[in-house]
């Protein structure tokens, strides 16, 4: 038995009238002569939030590490910084916090001077479920999650990514990204205006 | 008039309107889609041309260069057969519609109607009654329990309410004492009214049959995409399974709107006030003005009917035959008991 909550049943008169029809087209027409809410995606895009958890990449040394962490990791690890190079301290803290560590193959390489740089870094993204917890683990904000979601490629081979494809995302994501506020875009107007916030209101169940 | 005027007229005739069945039929799609899609809040096809005015193109290159796959365990001639019971009675409907007035070309009075048989409503309902044919045996030569299933509902659907439809019609033709639609158009136009002014119920009988007959919402149940995966059009594939959506959601639509004008709202007959008169506000075209006339009229239905199909929700197949055989028929024979004290009073 089904129990009606929000409406009683139609008395005869409205029943011979289909008010429900009524009822039920005026609003389809009502929405129809409405402006569509819809984005032309290959045409235009809509701009993800600043967190948004896209491909990876790795920031670079800019001076906008964070302190003192970077300075400790950076003497902890014996790391030449180089600016302009990823920000990675070979700690394979992301690869011990992945749920499938394969995933990773990370490897540095000795310099002259006894100090060591990272010269491996492949992620295959055939195997990521974009969880995020590599960077969770990440003690340097070297690696990232950026707002580029457009991940279709023609080949399993591109959707490895190598450290130069993850160095190259990270430049242009500081270049564009890293200077926004960070905050969840309920206080900005500009980007509200994209997705219009949805002004529901629902009537409250009464369960007497 | 000679013979051969007489056959060019006729084959004049049957290509133009076998022309715009076919072309409006096509077209019809893209009108559907735009107007689901800003009922919905989007705009539809924008892509293939300006607004996507030619998508329906595209689609019909589409689905004409597609792979024709006959399922291994179908009835090939049923299965080829099915198309063709589908579309030729739907077609023939337009065989007695009346587009307008008798007109004067070339020194010949020509009716804008291919054949004015005097039984012409009968006609249109055994040809609409036919429709059930091409269902059933796509879905028995499918040999699939999906389009099966599906095409069992449609043919109960069908079956119930012809006999709605039938009853529902029989109120105009008794108000105009005739069969033909040519003459039940001029017999609404001699007692200047519309015959939905005094057939209310018989109307709203009829569009609900209408509804059931196309199998449009809230009657869809033959196609029920959640369960059935659109009935019985299942197995087929390409060009094939493009009619069977064009035949029946907008030839028949077509079809059936024509003779619903024809029967309840005065054919080509401009705007009626009930037994006064009518008021042309297109009185500028002369005599074209009634082609017109029959044109927005029947678009006016069929946006109706794409309103109501994006609207609603749909009965169960047992709400369906419930409502047609215990509120639908009572309703026709309780309409035409009424129309038979009535139409004494008509003159003309």
């Amino acid at each position: 038995m089904i129990k009606k909550v929000f409406e009683k049943p139609l008395n005869f008169l409205e029943t011979i009238l289909f008010l429900d029809f009524i009822k039920g087209m005026s609003i389809t027409i009502k929405q129809a002569f409405t402006k569509t809410i819809t984005t032309h995606y290959p045409y235009e895009k809509l701009t993800p939030p600043k967190r948004f958890r896209g491909f990876f990449g790795h920031k670079t040394v800019n001076g906008l590490e964070p302190q003192p962490a970077f300075d400790e990791w950076v003497e902890r690890m014996k790391i030449e910084p180089r600016p302009g190079q990823s920000r990675c301290v070979v700690c394979y803290l992301c690869k011990k916090a992945c749920p499938v560590p394969d995933l990773f193959e990370i490897d540095g390489q000795k310099l002259e001077n006894g100090k060591k740089v990272v010269s491996v870094f492949n992620m295959n993204l055939m195997l990521c479920t974009f969880c995020g917890l590599c960077v969770d683990a990440c003690p340097v904000d070297c690696l990232f999650q950026s707002d580029i979601h457009e991940t279709a490629s023609f080949s399993r081979k591109d959707s490895i990514l190598n450290l130069e494809k993850l160095e190259a995302i990270g430049k242009s994501w500081q270049d564009r990204r890293e200077h926004e506020p960070d905050r969840i875009w309920i206080d900005d107007d500009a980007r509200q205006a994209l997705w219009r916030e949805n002004k529901l209101n629902l009537k409250k169940v009464d369960n007497a | 008039m000679s013979i051969v005027a007489l056959g060019i007229i006729i084959a004049i005739k049957v290509v133009v309107i076998l022309a715009i069945i076919l072309g409006i039929g096509a077209y019809l799609t893209l009108v559907e889609r735009k107007v689901a899609a800003h009922i919905q809040r989007r705009p539809g096809p924008m892509v293939v041309g300006w607004h996507g005015l030619l998508q329906p193109l595209a689609d019909g290159i589409k689905l004409l260069t597609k792979e024709d796959i006959l399922p291994s365990s179908a009835n090939q001639v049923l299965y080829n057969l099915a198309i063709i019971m589908a579309l030729v009675p739907a077609s023939l409907v337009f065989a007695v519609v009346p587009f307008g007035p008798e007109i004067h070309v070339f020194g010949y009075d020509v009716k804008p109607i291919l054949t004015d048989v005097n039984i012409g409503i009968i006609m249109a309902f055994a040809f609409g009654s036919l429709a059930v044919y091409g269902v059933a045996l796509s879905g028995w030569a499918s040999n699939s329990k999906y389009a099966l299933i599906g095409a069992l509902r449609k043919a109960g659907i069908i079956i119930s309410y012809e006999v709605v439809i039938t009853f529902a019609a029989l109120g105009p033709i008794m108000l105009a004492k005739s069969l033909s639609t040519y003459d039940i158009v001029m017999a609404q136009i001699h007692q200047k009214v519309w015959y939905i002014f005094l057939q209310p119920i018989s109307f709203v009988v009829f569009v609900f049959a209408l509804l059931a007959e196309t199998g449009r919402v809230p009657f869809d149940i033959q196609e029920a995409e959640a369960e059935l995966v659109t009935g019985f059009t299942v197995e087929y594939g390409g060009m094939k399974f493009g009619l069977f959506p064009l035949v029946e959601w907008y030839v028949e639509v077509l079809s059936l709107s024509s003779i619903l004008t024809v029967l309840y709202l005065g054919g080509w007959s401009p705007i009626n006030i009930p037994f006064v008169g009518f008021v042309d506000p297109l009185f500028f075209l002369g005599p074209w003005s009634g082609f017109i006339w029959f044109i927005i009229k029947v678009t006016i239905l069929f946006l109706l009917v794409l309103w109501l199909h994006w609207t609603l929700p749909r009965y169960r197949i047992d709400q369906i035959t419930t409502i047609a055989w215990k509120v639908m028929l009572p309703l026709a024979l309780f309409n035409i008991l009424i129309t038979a004290f009535i139409a004494p009073l008509l003159r003309g």
